[in-house]
């Protein structure tokens, strides 16, 4: 499927419709918004955790993207320029919100300072095979701005550190430090849910 | 090396592996051990992660009334519901879908049943073999594309799964709190994301 060509509308394909987008065809950008609205929406969703906020920056990302359809040059897939502009669309948003989108100085629980200690011999910890899709979102959801971030550019969409700090003007190290402190909050989160969820049972 | 040396190193461990003490720690703490399964198992769950939801159709609306204010497309200029058109591929095969279709229909309107909340739908719904790794209506619809397009096959099974895992997760949040209005959008999304495939597959076919 990924490996197909994809057409849109009546057999236009995909490169067809951003030939005729760059010349103003409304209706080949239209059939470009059909194709890529879902991905670009939940990426915008995922990075903010607010849906008005996300429609918001979608409907921007696709403006975008047709004021500027005549600067892609074909260096990258299609999809891969697209998302770039989208994320970049979000983390301006951010900016201009004044959001962090970066902290250094954000903690983790204070259990992190003290080790792992609260976990020995307690093998039922374990987060393997419990997880699942609507608890990680939510937890995803539930994270401080600047860590939910880092963590949905890099292991959902799987950008890569160098390109995560150019975007956000960060250094690569602090993108990975963002990057573990995430995962450590999700592991709590995640363990907490499931914590309430076994109480009330 | 203690734990919490070795936590001071764990993203680097993580992202490229330990020196021999660190792994020899590893080996060793039951806890650290626990603690870098539990980070690597959260990265990998999130690799999963679709995108799996659509816009309302507000936004559509507002880029067309943008574009239109700015004078970049005249009013009228675009179709109502071209955005809705699905993805197709550019190779037109002549299978019969009347099965798929059929399928499709059931899955969405299994779909419709389960928004509408009514606890007794929501149990009809979870015993469904929708929300099974892969249902007979599924292999039917797998068996087809096998025939006529083999290429896509495992595309398109690997999807059904992907749809079908979803949809069992989401349904066992609704079963969980049927209150929760956000487990009840995720089954939504999950139902959305299997008639979608339903419906691609059988785009296919027409002419």
């Amino acid at each position: 499927m990924t490996q197909a060509k994809k057409t849109i509308a009546t057999g236009l394909s995909e490169a067809e419709a951003i030939e005729r987008a760059k010349g103003g065809d409304a209706a080949a950008f239209e059939g470009l918004y059909g194709l890529h609205k879902r991905r670009v929406y939940s990426l915008c969703l995922r990075m903010t955790g607010n849906t008005a906020e996300a429609e918001d920056l979608t409907q921007e990302a696709f403006l975008q993207l047709y004021r500027k359809i005549s600067t892609f040059r074909g260096e990258s897939a299609f999809s891969t320029w697209l998302h770039r502009l989208s994320v970049n669309v979000v983390l301006m948003h951010l900016r201009k919100k004044g959001l962090p989108e970066v902290s250094l100085d954000e903690a983790l629980e204070p259990q992190h300072e003290d080790g792992p200690k609260k976990d020995i011999g307690a093998r039922d910890n374990v987060l393997a095979g419990s997880i699942d899709r609507v608890n990680l979102e939510r937890s995803i959801e539930s994270l401080p701005p600047g860590y939910r971030i880092i963590f949905v550019l890099h292991d959902i969409e799987g950008y890569e550190h160098n390109e995560i700090a150019e975007m956000m003007g960060c250094s690569i190290g602090n993108s990975k430090s963002q990057l573990h402190k995430a995962r450590m909050k999700l592991r709590d989160l995640l363990k907490l849910s499931r914590a309430e969820k076994a109480s009330r049972r | 090396m203690n734990c919490q040396q070795f936590q001071e190193v764990l993203p680097h461990i993580i992202e490229t592996g330990g020196s021999a003490d660190e792994e020899a720690h590893l080996q060793s703490c039951t806890a650290c051990s626990d603690l870098v399964r539990d980070l690597k198992y959260i990265a990998e769950q999130a690799k999963l992660l679709l995108p799996m939801r659509d816009p309302g159709p507000r936004v559509w609306t507002n880029i067309e009334q943008s574009l239109q204010r700015e004078g970049l497309i005249r009013e009228g200029r675009m179709s109502r519901q071209g955005h809705t058109l699905t993805i197709t591929q550019t190779q037109k095969k002549s299978w019969t879908p009347l099965g798929s279709v059929l399928a499709a229909l059931a899955v969405i309107t299994l779909a419709v049943v389960v928004i509408n909340y009514h606890p007794r739908a929501i149990v009809t719904a979870h015993n469904s073999p929708a929300t099974s790794s892969i249902t007979a209506d599924d292999q039917t619809l797998i068996s087809q594309i096998s025939q006529q397009q083999p290429e896509v096959r495992q595309a398109y099974e690997d999807g059904l799964k992907e749809a079908n895992a979803y949809i069992s997760d989401a349904q066992k949040a609704v079963d969980n709190d049927p209150n929760d209005d956000a487990a009840r959008q995720h089954l939504q999304a999950a139902y959305h994301q299997k008639a979608m495939l339903y419906d691609m597959a059988t785009s296919r076919s027409l002419p």
